[in-house]
């Protein structure tokens, strides 16, 4: 057996721990996080991305899809050629597929002339300031996997989600928050859950992180009762001075790494709880929100903390709404409960669009409004009307970081079952927002299992320039 | 934050390693190919533009209406050549839209040479069999002379071995997964420090048999198995109801325990149900493919999700056994590989014949059989007794008052709601019972039968696989859509690989898993042997450790591997004879520090002059926690465990699942015991990289977060391991709740800096501390 194996540690030690000790200690300690700033791969137009995600498919044809003929028509049987060949959710069931016309009216808005419904007079008001796309078009009808298709660019668990990537692609400008949050209302968590803001097979570092509004804001982000502030720092000094002696010793950047890890989780103690805390904020922002109960968990709510993120330098921010999904169940119909929900929404939504360009944010960040998919010109009467998961053409709307105001993009055919003119696919809208932040879709990918990884898979997609200032 | 987001950059190293000696197609160029130029042009024809394709020397060399890719030792005629140096950008190749860079100065030199030189191609090297390498007979252990044979060749030396403390929390983490306690570190320590260096071995070989033959070992081997069956306890989608198929993680903790060879435990697992007269256990092994998730959304077509199901099968399949992306061929051809479309079809059809029951599991002490046997005969005595008897109903029934009719209790009335000749055995019990006396023979043998009947109610059940009678129709689905079908296929093998025996009759589950474990395969013995490698040094001979295609990585050591999978064989598959094998090698057990030599030199220590730090696994984080602060449960095996966990998780999900927390010992169970829901895993798990159980996890990665940070300092469980190691300090001091979390003494300067808290805080920041949660 080999002599090495018997030198003894120590002398080991006494022969190059000097050597250790000559590699300046701040080299040792070299930000080689993953998480720092990043070049991209052209000049950027955006820096940050807020996607407010309706959880559920918000029926375009309620809100942005204005068709006459769909009035005319109401109780028809939708011509033949038209659903010749296509699957929809729930194929067994026998409710009636007539068509149904709209519940609700709509007018024209803004210099663009945009058709917006009488459910939303808020978002009416900001129509000049956003792009409306009405030809979206996605690949999956059931909830869980259209949401991580929306999300993720594959119907299939286990892939990064857009968040993950773009937080991957630029790292974070913040060192007292994560770089990519997650923001819940409505009465569950979207379905999917976790995943849906996963990072996959990307690092966990780049996975998204919820905020929570009961508890904690992060998980175990308070210090243990009992235990005092000083006394959490205290312990965090002596773990940091602890590690680095074992850093000097062993040489392993790992550890300057947790050192640091240490150092932002204590300040995210602080900055955490502070974000949530909105107290500061003027009874008039308030108001432009429409929030009533400062304490209350509310879309309006995470719609203004979605603003104090992104002015903290967060990423990616991303809310979910959830029970948008109105198919006509006894509490889940487009008379009564979308109104409801759309009332949740609309004055938030807008206000932060507002809010953003009289802070002069708007141009930095990327806002997405929309869900995993919308909802077919048929009707589907239960106990009262609904309308099923439809893919073929939804609407999304999309403002600030370089997209053309007042824009109305797509046009489908008369019934909006489809695109007739400029559809875009989800990859579409990926590679639009990431070309938006200065990335290509192409190149931003991660080798795993043999293959590079990227957000808009296999197919190719296209930068949607239409939509672009 | 991560020791290393791309992991594929042994290529480059190696090209740059290795470019002294003769080209060699396998090291030299095939990567070079596979990289730039093989999605265009290789295996996949329907993607193969101007129908060149480079990845034989047949196609590489044919005539394409006068044009030649490759003329064998003609730059000049060497079209590929030609268009690869060209200086025009519509000419060029790879082609700018490709987004790949134009081949570097190395990357021309070598092709240049090969080519000069006829441009030989070899078959890949992970489809050649392992060879036996030469060893010498100096005494050296094999694996360290195939690690210093390589350090030699670039001027470095093997580290000195770790010190005996260092040494001991080492090989008892990775065995067991356990730290080792300070009075085993104290008696190994000291015989060490004074043995001679032969007995020092012997001391060394002892610790390894007795963590070996430890309990814990199935634990500790039997999660990194788990990973590979992607095993959870819920059936994951949105739903994610919760599901029983801990038999399974218990069948695979035993069959480590007992060392199981690993051809056996692979055998079972695929096709247990199909070996003659096979047993409980082996049908609970099959288990490993019911570990995919279950859909129970509404509104969904069943038959999608149960498609969905074996395309995971088939690439969970390939990546854990053959390390081959076989999944890549579900909608084409595989673009690098030589696998296609319908060679994945005819795998897909070994795994599509079956039903996906739930089996009832009794405890081994019960004689099932007899049980049933007694039931039947109890059943057969009451009809008959009853059918003698049945006047009394009838009387008791004329003469019952109307108003007594509406006492009775609900059973009772349903029965008498019946017809006579539609009354069941169960409804003429309810019957017989409202006016049968407790002696009446009837009611003694009611008994029997209600408690015969609850005795096999009882049972756990387990997820198995159950081979159909007829198998099902099985075709290749058109871009892997499986409402557009296309040829019918039959169960076979890609062809690229040894040949599968014929026989009479359909090959089915059991006839593949055959195929995987011959010794003709030269995938698995590799595969399994780099994977086991890679927990202990943090990364594979192979890099891609599941991908030995041509995209994947070059092996570092491809003679090590090849001595290492043939070693395998040749031990009867034995696995702990493996981790024998290499935890005994000086390789493993140097020091894990490195010099600013070997930091120049091989910063990412692929020639493995050093050993590795290594942020323990999620589940060894709490349970090294568990076992420093004395709270741990030594408990193998059973039902899962609810460990407290924070508030609100189980609310993240679209359902809301309870989560009892667990009393008594089972809230101190070792990780791997506990509960996890896919959609909303245990937090303090999954910052730590556990996986979720969505797909085979052949690799974690180790990532490095504040995350982690707010987990070890302030979980609610966490925290009350630190009350509990608190209690240690109080009675028995810091020193010794140091050695608790690292095996070794403190320094005085580091015992300065604890002495300045009180006792809770300091055992805080010990169970904090990166050296507690590493392994060194």
């Amino acid at each position: 057996m080999n002599t090495l194996q018997h030198q003894t540690r120590r002398h080991f030690f006494s022969r190059c721990g000097v050597g250790l000790g000559s590699l300046a200690l701040g080299s040792l300690m070299a930000r080689d996080d993953a998480l720092a700033p990043k070049k991209t791969h052209f000049p950027a137009k955006a820096k940050n991305v807020i996607f407010l995600f309706m959880a559920g498919g918000p029926s375009q044809l309620e809100m942005f899809e204005h068709k006459p003929l769909l009035t005319q028509l109401n109780g028809k049987p939708i011509p033949d050629s038209y659903v010749k060949g296509k699957r929809f959710a729930f194929m067994d069931s026998s409710h009636r597929s007539d068509l149904l016309g709209p519940r609700i009216g709509f007018k024209q808005h803004g210099q663009c002339g945009a058709w917006v419904s009488d459910y939303l007079p808020y978002t009416a008001k900001i129509v000049d300031d956003i792009s409306i796309v009405t030809t979206c078009k996605t690949e999956l009808f059931n909830h869980a996997p259209a949401k991580l298709y929306m999300n993720t660019g594959s119907g299939l668990f286990g892939r990064p989600s857009m968040g993950a990537w773009v937080t991957y692609g630029l790292g974070s400008e913040c060192d007292n928050l994560p770089g990519f949050v997650v923001l819940q209302s409505g009465p569950r968590g979207p379905r999917g859950g976790a995943v849906l803001w996963g990072s996959g097979v990307l690092p966990t570092t780049y996975q998204g992180v919820p905020l929570r509004n009961q508890g904690d804001p992060i998980v175990n982000l308070s210090t243990p009762e009992g235990i005092s502030s000083a006394e959490q720092r205290k312990v965090v000094d002596a773990v940091r001075e602890l590690n680095l002696k074992r850093l000097v010793e062993t040489g392993d950047q790992e550890i300057s790494t947790r050192i640091n890890a240490y150092e932002m989780a204590y300040r995210m103690q602080t900055s955490a709880p502070e974000l949530m805390d909105i107290r500061d904020e003027s009874q008039a922002t308030l108001d432009l929100y429409g929030i009533k109960d400062i304490q209350e968990t509310s879309y309006a709510r995470n719609c203004l903390l979605a603003r104090r993120l992104i002015e903290r330098g967060v990423r990616f921010v991303q809310l979910y709404d959830t029970n948008w999904d109105h198919h006509g169940g006894p509490t889940e119909n487009l008379e009564k409960h979308l109104p409801e929900k759309c009332r949740d929404v609309d004055q938030a939504s807008a206000a932060l669009v507002k809010d953003l360009k009289q802070r002069g944010l708007l141009d930095d960040t990327i806002v997405i409004w929309g869900g995993e998919f919308g909802r077919t010109p048929m009707g589907e009467v239960r106990e009262s009307t609904g309308r099923n998961h439809h893919i073929d053409a939804f609407t999304m709307w999309f403002a600030g970081g370089g997209f053309k105001g007042g824009t109305l993009y797509g046009q489908t055919d008369e019934f909006g079952f489809g695109a007739v003119e400029n559809p875009v696919h989800v990859h579409d809208i990926h590679a639009t927002i990431l070309h938006q932040l200065g990335l290509d879709h192409e190149r931003l990918t991660v080798r795993s299992q043999g293959l590079d990884f990227r957000l808009t898979g296999v197919d190719p997609a296209r930068v949607v320039r239409g939509i672009l200032a | 934050m991560q020791r290393s987001v791309l992991i594929f950059t042994f290529t480059a190293l190696a090209s740059c390693l290795h470019a002294a000696g003769p080209i060699s197609f396998n090291r030299d160029i095939r990567p070079i190919l596979s990289e730039n130029c093989l999605a265009c042009h290789g295996f996949d024809p329907k993607h193969r533009e101007g129908g060149l394709r480079l990845d034989t020397f047949e196609g590489a060399t044919a005539d394409r209406e006068g044009a030649r890719g490759i003329v064998p030792g003609d730059l000049q005629k060497s079209d590929a050549w030609q268009r690869i140096i060209s200086e025009d950008k519509d000419e060029v190749m790879p082609p700018p839209k490709s987004h790949k860079p134009p081949l570097n100065a190395k990357q021309r030199e070598l092709l240049k040479a090969w080519i000069e030189q006829g441009a030989p191609y070899e078959a890949h090297w992970a489809f050649i069999p392992p060879q036996a390498p030469k060893l010498s007979a100096d005494g050296t252990l094999p694996i360290d002379q195939f690690i210093q044979a390589e350090l030699n060749k670039h001027g470095l030396k093997p580290s000195p071995e770790a010190d005996p403390a260092t040494l001991i929390r080492r090989v008892s983490l990775d065995l067991i997964g356990l730290p080792p306690s300070p009075s085993e570190v104290d008696a190994f320590v000291q015989a060490y420090r004074k043995a001679t260096p032969a007995a020092s071995d012997e001391l060394y070989r002892a610790l390894v048999e007795r963590l070996l033959s430890s309990q814990h070992y199935g634990e500790r081997w039997g999660r990194w198995w788990l990973d590979q069956a992607r095993y959870a306890d819920s059936n994951g989608y949105s739903i994610d109801a919760p599901r029983q198929i801990w038999k399974f993680r218990d069948w695979v903790i035993q069959a480590l325990n007992q060392d199981m060879p690993f051809d056996q435990f692979t055998i079972e697992q695929l096709a247990g149900d199909l070996l003659p007269k096979a047993t409980v256990n082996q049908k609970i092994a099959t288990g490993f493919h019911r570990n995919t998730q279950i859909n129970q959304e509404g509104g969904i077509d069943k038959e999608q999700f149960r498609i969905d199901s074996i395309f995971d099968r088939v690439a969970t399949t390939g990546s854990v056994w053959l390390g081959l992306t076989i999944g890549c061929a579900q909608c084409h051809d595989h673009k690098f590989d030589p696998i296609s479309q319908k060679e994945y079809y005819q795998m897909f059809a070994f795994l599509n014949n079956q039903d996906e029951p739930e089996m009832k599991v009794f405890d081994a002490s019960l004689d099932i059989k007899a049980l049933n046997a007694e039931l039947k005969t109890v059943e057969a005595k009451l009809k008959s007794l009853i059918q003698e008897r049945y006047d009394e109903v009838l009387a008791w029934e004329k003469e019952m008052a109307s108003g007594f009719r509406a006492k009775l209790a609900g059973p009772v009335k349903k029965a008498l709601s019946k017809t006579v000749a539609k009354r069941s055995l169960e409804d003429n019990l309810a019957l017989f019972g409202v006016f049968a006396p407790p002696s009446d023979p009837l009611r003694i043998l009611n008994d029997q039968y209600q408690q015969l009947n609850t005795v096999l109610n009882k049972g756990t059940t387990t997820l198995v696989l159950k081979e159909l009678p007829k198998p099902r129709k099985t075709t290749v689905f058109i871009k892997g859509d499986f409402t557009r079908p296309d040829v019918e296929v039959q169960p076979g093998t890609p062809s690229v690989l040894h040949s599968i025996p014929t026989k009479s009759g359909q090959l089915n589950r059991l006839d593949l898993a055959q195929w995987i474990m011959s010794p003709k395969n030269p995938l698995t013995s590799r595969v399994i042997v780099n994977r086991i490698w890679q927990q202990y040094f943090g990364r594979g001979l192979v890099e891609t450790e599941n991908d030995f295609g041509l995209q994947g990585s070059l092996p570092s050591h491809p003679e090590l591997l090849d001595w290492l999978a043939l070693e395998l064989m040749k031990q009867k598959w034995s696995l702990k004879a493996l981790h024998r094998t290499i935890v005994q090698s000086h390789t493993y057990r140097q020091s894990s520090a490195t010099t600013p030599e070997m930091h120049e030199k091989d910063p990412q220590n692929y020639l493995l002059g050093r050993q590795t730090r290594l942020r323990l696994d999620a589940e060894i984080v709490r349970d090294v926690c568990l076992a420093a602060s004395g709270l741990l449960s030594p408990k193998v095996g059973g039902p899962p465990v609810y460990p407290p966990i924070p508030d609100g998780v189980m609310g993240q999900g679209q359902v809301k699942r309870v989560w009892k927390v667990s009393e008594g010992a089972d809230r101190y169970r070792r990780a791997l015991y506990t509960f996890v829901y896919r959609a909303s895993p245990p937090p303090s798990l999954t910052v730590f990289d556990a996986p979720e159980g969505f797909s085979t996890c052949t690799r974690r990665v180790r990532s490095n977060t504040p995350l982690q940070a707010l987990t070890l300092m302030n979980d609610r469980g966490f925290f009350e391991f630190a009350t509990a190691l608190q209690q240690i300090i109080q009675s028995q001091g810091v020193e010794a709740a140091f050695k608790r979390c690292t095996a070794r003494d403190p320094r005085p300067d580091e015992l300065a800096v604890l002495k300045e808290l009180d006792a809770l805080n300091a055992a805080r920041v010990l169970l904090n501390l990166d050296e507690t949660v590493t392994r060194e």
